[in-house]
């Protein structure tokens, strides 16, 4: 999948150094691309209307959604506050101001020493973190859709050069460009999986191996929409007509590139919180100052978080997402 | 290895603090924790001049389990199997105790119960049980708030029996493919993020590699059903926890101990179902454990969390539980463990019992009454305190003889194949007369 460049082997399972990094043409070529993404989809959202906020960075309680990854704890004078996940209290609560709003938000998530080798997880990486008001899922479907193709327009046209630098074929992104985006539900997707053999959880979120192998087999990216209520945090929102559903998705690239997005419509009322906090195993006292929030009233939304990292993987074409950040920090290995 | 040194560090903290444990045989199980399994014989030194025989319990009790006597029967089809299966008579030691505990290999049905919090179980002591513990390759339960009141142990951020020096002192003496660590996780504790801790830490790799880690919800605890943890700390101890727990002047505005409580957590079937799927979503390569308290719809719990996917149900009878907790609680609330068998009945699924377990009777008694396996706590604590170096190895030896003995006096050597009919509780129908079928037949 990945073009080799003459001079500088591609297939690394490890950083190297910083320097020997920085002066990679793949990095310098992937960050470029990444430029590129992140100014076309400024473009795309202030065109349809989102203004664009300064994502906080520490907070009491961050997001409680996150598979099996650990937060990092920040002492503010003597209270115990986390680095961000996620912005996704945040997100919800700002649309009290704004009616459509997005950060490029910095994460940073502990993530299980298991996911080194994934290719597609990095302890410190960005997501543009994008909520409506009063928005459906389907609605932000069609956005995150429009996004999409207007940032590859975008870095096709202006970033021909290091494309094919990186040996990436523009023409893989045609389909992308002229055919809606498949949605398949979760129980879509396991029913899939099975039948390739692949033992996948009805109730559990479609684990890597398997999210890899239907997006082999696919030539665009596809929504798998959905998810049973267990295997996401309490901020997914549960189908009102089909209780034990989630009113959410993922975004899944072809070509085995996997996630790139995550989002769907909100819990935001008051008591729903609570009962899906603890359904999810959470201490509700901890998210005290969201759900006094969500008791004046939060608003409806729907929204996503889309990770720039691996949007710059799937558009350059790369190995591993590392190669798609100047400071690549991977799960256990110590790096600037 | 950091674990060579643990035992005697356990062993010199150990002799500092004397426990007492007064609602059980202290004295006995001090004296197996000591002699090993002389001890579970009448003094070797009267044989030949002494008569013995039963002795009556000093003092009534009221416990159905201490009531129930095991009734060997007279015919044996299952040791005529095992007669022609080795060509010998069958002995007590052709008894096969191995088993699986909640997803773990184990040599018995017996594991380590979490200590918790509390006073007791610090000063070296869990330390040194976790160590005997991996010696016997028994899965042991690491309590709930370890980690907030212990520390986990990384950086230095903690005493050598916080967390990971627990795990650590398990792990370097475990035998290859035995037990496992099961790590508790209580609503408070979700502050600390004790599992996603486990989970992302290099030091739980060979754990996780080799399927032996567990995380156990809890629900609830034996000695105070319906409340959360409670724990007696200094002024200043309190207040560096005053954030997660509520302190309270139980013992008098003067007074230098407060109590801390945490909240029992508000749990229905739907949320207790969505939690176990969320720790089976979020730590895929853990085994799930569950802890109730006995509660009276223990059943239906029990049968939501192992529908959900737990690995095992663990249910503390209202007899057991190392912590502290108010008089009217320990007297009066909760189911005993030998009704919360009897509700639960026979599953397939492991259901691992705690409650005043320290010898082989009241083991297989549970074993009997439906159980997979039975946790050591309160006793297990009295050992390691009598000799941290070996009294936990000592008792388990002593309660691994006594089920060999028993069960081989029942004409069976294999664990499944104990039930009711094994036991007569006084004053209530025998299985046969029930109706149940003849061991013979």
């Amino acid at each position: 999948m990945t073009a080799s460049l003459a001079t500088q082997p591609v297939i690394a399972k490890l950083p190297p150094g910083p320097r020997a990094h920085l002066l990679s043409p793949v990095t310098q070529a992937a960050l470029r691309i990444q430029n590129g993404i992140a100014v076309a989809s400024r473009e795309y959202l202030a065109a349809h209307g989102y203004l664009e906020l300064q994502p906080p960075v520490i907070g009491p309680v961050t997001d409680p959604g996150v598979r099996g990854a650990k937060q990092i704890d920040v002492d503010f004078y003597g209270h115990k506050y986390k680095l961000m996940t996620s912005v996704i209290l945040y997100k919800q609560a700002s649309l009290l101001a704004f009616e459509k709003i997005f950060y490029l938000a910095p994460n940073v998530r502990l993530e299980p020493l298991e996911t080194a080798a994934t290719g597609r997880h990095l302890v410190e990486f960005h997501q543009l973190d994008v909520e409506a008001r009063g928005a459906s899922r389907e609605q932000i479907l069609e956005e995150l859709q429009g996004l999409l193709r207007h940032v590859v327009e975008h870095v096709v046209r202006e970033a021909s050069t290091d494309l094919a630098a990186l040996g990436r074929d523009p023409e893989v992104f045609a389909p992308l460009l002229h055919r809606d985006f498949e949605r398949m539900s979760h129980r879509e997707a396991v029913a899939r999986l099975q039948s390739l053999l692949h033992r996948q959880s009805p109730d559990a979120e479609i684990d890597w191996a398997g999210e890899k192998l239907i997006s082999e087999r696919t030539d665009r990216p596809f929504f798998i929409v959905d998810y049973p209520k267990g295997s996401r945090g309490f901020t997914d929102g549960e189908s009102r007509v089909e209780p034990g559903v989630l009113r959410n998705f993922d975004l899944i690239a072809p070509a085995g590139f996997g996630e790139l997005a995550s989002g769907g419509e909100r819990e935001y009322e008051y008591r729903r919180l609570v009962e899906r906090m603890r359904e999810t195993g959470e201490n509700p006292a901890k998210y005290a100052w969201y759900l006094e929030v969500a008791k004046e009233g939060l608003p409806a939304s729907a929204g996503f978080g889309l990770g720039l990292e691996r949007l710059t993987r799937y558009l350059a074409g790369l190995d591993a997402v590392w190669q798609a950040t100047a400071y690549p920090k991977l799960p256990g290995i110590a790096a600037p | 290895m950091a674990g060579h040194c643990l035992p005697q560090t356990a062993r010199d903290r150990g002799t500092v603090t004397a426990i007492r444990a007064p609602h059980l045989p202290e004295s006995a199980i001090r004296a197996r924790a000591r002699d090993g399994t002389a001890a579970i014989f009448p003094d070797v030194e009267g044989y030949g001049h002494t008569l013995f025989g039963g002795v009556p319990a000093a003092e009534p009790t009221a416990d159905e389990l201490d009531l129930a006597q095991v009734v060997p029967p007279v015919f044996v089809p299952r040791r005529l199997e095992k007669l022609c299966e080795l060509g010998r008579e069958p002995l007590h030691g052709d008894v096969d105790l191995t088993t699986s505990i909640g997803g773990f290999a184990a040599p018995l049905p017996v594991f380590l119960c979490a200590f918790g919090s509390t006073r007791v179980a610090g000063s070296g002591l869990g330390l040194a049980a976790s160590e005997q513990a991996g010696r016997l390759g028994i899965p042991m339960v690491i309590g709930e708030n370890v980690v907030p009141m212990h520390g986990y142990g990384r950086s230095g951020d903690g005493p050598a029996d916080g967390l990971l020096g627990r795990i650590l002192a398990y792990a370097d003496t475990a035998p290859t493919g035995l037990g496992g660590v099961v790590v508790q996780q209580s609503t408070e504790d979700a502050d600390a993020e004790v599992w996603n801790l486990v989970y992302s830490d290099p030091s739980a790799t060979a754990l996780l590699d080799s399927g032996r880690l567990a995380f156990e919800l809890k629900v609830g605890q034996g000695a105070k059903p319906g409340l959360g943890g409670m724990t007696v700390l200094s002024r200043p101890a309190a207040a560096a926890v005053s954030e997660q727990y509520a302190v309270d002047e139980a013992f008098g505005p003067q007074a230098t101990m407060v109590l801390r409580s945490s909240s029992p957590g508000t749990f229905t079937g739907e949320i207790l179902r969505q939690q176990v799927h969320l720790m089976r979503n979020n730590f895929p390569r853990a085994r799930i454990w569950v802890k109730l308290h006995p509660g009276r719809d223990v059943r239906l719990a029990a049968e939501v969390a192992w529908n959900a996917g737990a690995d095992a149900v663990t249910v503390d009878g209202a007899e057991g539980g190392t912590g502290w907790a108010p008089s009217v609680f320990l007297n009066n609330v909760g189911l005993p463990l030998a009704e919360c068998l009897r509700r639960i009945g026979k599953h397939d699924a492991d259901l691992l019992v705690s409650g005043r377990i320290w010898e082989g009777s009241r083991a297989l008694k549970c074993l009997a009454m439906g159980a997979s396996a039975v946790g050591l706590g309160r006793a297990a604590l009295v050992a390691v305190n009598e000799d941290a170096a070996d009294g936990l190895v000592r008792l388990v030896r002593c309660l691994e003889l006594e089920l060999r003995l028993l069960l081989s006096a029942l004409g069976k050597y294999h664990l499944l194949d104990l039930d009711a009919a094994d036991l007569w509780f006084p004053g209530l129908p025998s299985p046969d007369q029930r109706g149940r079928k003849h061991d013979e037949s």
